[in-house]
Parts: C-alpha cells; sequence; structure tokens
C-alpha cells in the first residue's frame, strides 16, 4: 500500500466555529473570499403546528469542515492540460503555479470545489496540506488550530483502522468519484452523501 | 456569465463552424469536380476556403480570454496522456495548421492536385477528432448536465449545422462574385450553387430535427438523473427558460423553415437574386440559435458536491 496522508474530520464534535477555516486563511495568507478550508453547516427538517405552539419535526443541524482530500483518483490532477498538478510521494496534491494557465478545468472536475482562482495572480490554488509544515515534522495550521480537537492528519490506512472507512456525509459528494483521503466520524444526526433531505444552511459569500 | 465564458462559446462555436465548413467544402468540391471538372469546383470552393483561416485564427484568438495565466498558454498540450483537454488543443492546432496550409496551397496552386487533395482529407479529418476530443473535455462525471450522450451529439450536430449554413451564405456571396468578374463561367456556377444549396438545405433540416429530438430526450434524462442534474434542468426551464425557449425557436425557423425556402428557390434558374436574401439571414439565425444553446450549456451546469 502506497503512503497516502489523509485529513481525519469528527463531526460529532464539530461545533462550526470556522477556527480552522481562519488558521487556514492567515497561514497561507489567503486573499479575502479564497477559501481553501470551508465549514459547511448542514441542516433540515421542519416545524408542524401543535395547538398553539409549533414543534420540532426531526430538526437537525450539523457541520463539516472540508478542504482539498488529496484524492486516490485526483480527477484534477487528470483533466490538468499542463500537468501542473501532481501528487508527492506522501499522496500530498500539490498545484505548481509555474505551470498553471488559468483555465479552471480542474475546478470544473472537482466535486470539493477545492481548486479556487486567485484572482491576483490568475492561477488556481487549493490546500496543500501544509506540506511545508509537515515536512518540517508540524501540523497542519488547520489541525493545529481546531478548538474541539476534531480536525486530525495522518497515514490513511492507519486513521481507518482507528476511525473506519466513512468518508461522505452530506453536504459532501460519494466517495466514488474520486477516493478521497478522508475518514470522518459522522454527526448522530448525518446524512449518507446523496440520500440527504437537508441543506446548506451557510449564506454563499460565507463558504 | 463572464468574459471567461463567453471566450469558450466564442472558441467551441467557431472551431466546430470551421470543422463542419471544412466538410461541406470537400464534399462539395468532390462532387463538382466530378462532374465539371476540378478548376470549377476549385471557382466553388477555394474562396470560402480561405475564408475559414481567419475564423479559426479568431477562435484560437478567443479561446486566449479564458486562461487567467495566457503566456503558459503553450503549456497546454503537456497533458496527453490523461487531459481531454490536452488533446483538444493538441488537434485544435493540427487542424488550423492544416487548414492553413492547404488554404495557402490551393490558393497559389502550389503542390499537385493529389497532394493537395491528401492534406485536405488529412485536415478534414483531423477536424472529427478535434470535435470528438472536445466533446470528452466535457464528459466530466462530476457534472451531471454534461457527462452525457447528448454533449458529442449536439456538438457534432453544431458542427455540421454551423457549417453548412455557413457554407451556404459562402457559396452565394462566391457565385455573385464570380457572376460579376468572371461572367464566362457563370453558368456552370449558377448550376453548381444551386445544387450545392440545396443539399445544404437538406442537410440543415435534417440536422435541426436531430437536435430537436436530442433536446427533449435530453432534459427527461438529466431530470430524472442525480439531484445536481435535476438542479441544472430546473435552471434551464427556468430563470434561462427563455434563453432555452429563443434557441428552439431561432434554429426551428432557421435551419428549418428558411431552409426550406432556400430548397425551393434553389430549384429553379432566374431566382439567384432571391437566395442571398434567405441563405444569409438563415446562417445568422441559426448562428444566434447555436450561441443561446452553449450560453445555456456554460451558465446552467451545476456541479455535483460542494
Amino acid at each position: 500500500m502506497a503512503n497516502q496522508k489523509a485529513f481525519y474530520f469528527d463531526s460529532s464534535a464539530c461545533t462550526g466555529c470556522k477556527v480552522c477555516q481562519v488558521a487556514c486563511q492567515d497561514k497561507n495568507d489567503l486573499p479575502a473570499g479564497l477559501l481553501w478550508r470551508r465549514v459547511f453547516t448542514y441542516g433540515g427538517g421542519s416545524w408542524i403546528k401543535q395547538g398553539e405552539t409549533m414543534a420540532p419535526n426531526n430538526l437537525f443541524a450539523y457541520s463539516v469542515s472540508t478542504a482539498c482530500q488529496h484524492c486516490e483518483n485526483p480527477v484534477c490532477a487528470n483533466v490538468c492540460p499542463t500537468a501542473a498538478i501532481s501528487k508527492r510521494a506522501d499522496g500530498i496534491v500539490v498545484i505548481d503555479a509555474e505551470k498553471c494557465i488559468g483555465c479552471r478545468y480542474c475546478q470544473w472536475a472537482c466535486p470539493y470545489g477545492a481548486p479556487q482562482l486567485n484572482e491576483e495572480a490568475k492561477v488556481m490554488t487549493k490546500c496543500d496540506f501544509c506540506y511545508d509544515l509537515q515536512d518540517q515534522g508540524l501540523n497542519p495550521a488547520c489541525v493545529d488550530a481546531c478548538v474541539m480537537r476534531c480536525l486530525d492528519f495522518g497515514d490513511l490506512e492507519e486513521l481507518r483502522q482507528r476511525y473506519g472507512n466513512l468518508d461522505a456525509i452530506e453536504p459532501l459528494p460519494t466517495g466514488d468519484i474520486t477516493k478521497p483521503a478522508l475518514v470522518i466520524t459522522p454527526h448522530k444526526h448525518a446524512q449518507m452523501s446523496g440520500q440527504g433531505t437537508g441543506r446548506i444552511l451557510n449564506l454563499p459569500e460565507e463558504v | 456569465m463572464n468574459v471567461q465564458e463567453w471566450a469558450l462559446i466564442a472558441f467551441t462555436i467557431l472551431v466546430q463552424m470551421s470543422v463542419g465548413a471544412m466538410w461541406v467544402l470537400r464534399v462539395a468540391h468532390y462532387f463538382a469536380a466530378r462532374k465539371y471538372g476540378v478548376e470549377e469546383a476549385d471557382r466553388l470552393s477555394d474562396r470560402a476556403l480561405l475564408a475559414l483561416v481567419p475564423v479559426i485564427a479568431l477562435a484560437f484568438v478567443a479561446s486566449l480570454f479564458h486562461l487567467g495565466n495566457p503566456f503558459n498558454a503553450y503549456r497546454a498540450v503537456t497533458n496527453l496522456g490523461s487531459s481531454w483537454l490536452s488533446r483538444e488543443i493538441l488537434f485544435g492546432v493540427i487542424f488550423a495548421v492544416l487548414v492553413t496550409v492547404f488554404a495557402f496551397m490551393q490558393w497559389r496552386k502550389i503542390g499537385s492536385f493529389g497532394l493537395r487533395n491528401v492534406i485536405a482529407w488529412l485536415a478534414a479529418l483531423v477536424g472529427l477528432v478535434l470535435v470528438f476530443s472536445m466533446s470528452n473535455v466535457y464528459l466530466l462525471q462530476s457534472q451531471p448536465a454534461w457527462n452525457s450522450w447528448a454533449t458529442p451529439v449536439s456538438f457534432f450536430a453544431t458542427t455540421f449545422l454551423l457549417g453548412a449554413l455557413a457554407m451556404g451564405a459562402a457559396f452565394v456571396a462566391n457565385y455573385d462574385y464570380v457572376r460579376r468578374k468572371e461572367p464566362d463561367c457563370a453558368d456552370v456556377q449558377c448550376t453548381l450553387m444551386r445544387e450545392a444549396l440545396r443539399w445544404v438545405a437538406v442537410a440543415a433540416v435534417l440536422l435541426v430535427g436531430v437536435e430537436l429530438v436530442v433536446l427533449p430526450i435530453y432534459l427527461a434524462t438529466l431530470a430524472s438523473g442525480s439531484a445536481a442534474g435535476l438542479a441544472s434542468v430546473q435552471l434551464m426551464a427556468g430563470s434561462f427558460g427563455w434563453v432555452l425557449a429563443l434557441r428552439v425557436i431561432l434554429a426551428f425557423v432557421g435551419a428549418g423553415v428558411f431552409a426550406m425556402f432556400l430548397y425551393q428557390n434553389a430549384m429553379s434558374v432566374g431566382r439567384e437574386k432571391v437566395l442571398g436574401s434567405i441563405a444569409y439571414p438563415a446562417f445568422v439565425i441559426v448562428l444566434v440559435a447555436e450561441v443561446l444553446a452553449r450560453v445555456l450549456f456554460y451558465t446552467a451546469h451545476v456541479r455535483i458536491g460542494i
């Protein structure tokens, strides 16, 4: 089994505070509007009238923190016309800004919305798993920032042995398209991808 | 809708029209040469062929506006092993070079007829591979609105429909020129033009038929697939519904009604003056219809996931 770095995310503990997102922006010095890590709140259910009161009817909401999944089948790298996107020996998927022509084809292909255009540099950018920190033996910025300790990283196989094989809950896409290097502990109300009855509750500009 | 998407609309439409035009010119030249000799066939198609070169050049210039960093554009052919976009650009460049070389040789009558013929057919075949590659670019699993058999079918329909009607207009313009500059050849050229226009009209009716049959099947299949597919259909039929309606009406008018008039008026001698007032608007109307279809294609696709 080849080496594959992966993110672990514990949805049952996530409060949706977005500190991971902010830490990522800070560490990577991202301009406003560019979010390599995003936190979605997904929810659903309804209210029904019981006499004079409104009662909750299967109301639920939970948060999902997501970035590039450094997929085992990186469709972004497969479709990139300039081969600017590649997979390192440790499985981390990186974009070479020197080669990128900013055609945004990877953005069309990736179901996680990971590659995003840097409007200033006019090239595609995305989460690089803080490989510069990892190469020094340090943790990715988002992992260190999480106050609930619900983000972690490590070897994909080891994470699966510890936490199971779940790699998708709503609103993430099912894992079959790209084989994401992602291990999830679901929230107790989490819905399986493709079978969700809720919707993303964030404002569009939030994510 | 932003500039980058207009760039793609212009690029794909102009390239497809050029490939279709190349085929129409090849077929027209082949049959014209069999009946009236190579010289008359050249007179029918040479000027239209020359006009293709700036159209293809324009397509490639337009494509650069899609890029964030156009100065790196030459790198776009470096992932041929796995990227259909790389393959599209490669075959696009080969097509452009072959058409330009052939048009120049044909214009100056450089090289033997056989050599020019080989280059021309090669260009036409590469054109088909180009449209095939172009279709494959959009067959992405994350994009249900594109990931459909309807993408290659409608790309090829656009290719031959626009190619046919563009060349229909070109044949009329060419005849107008021949009549004024080389009146000795006008009789044979008149017959050739009328015959070519009749086939253009038949092709247009058949191809718009294909488009109008494909469209509802495609929409129904897409709506019954994934949630993202349904969301795409809701966009196409909802906020972009007027674009879809206008696209269908214009295609029907341009490639249906006008093409029938074109066929009728190309039957008998003496209606040459009328042909222009049918062939030109038919081309323009269908061009607008195809641009609208492409606008929908690039705006009403909803990606799976987040």
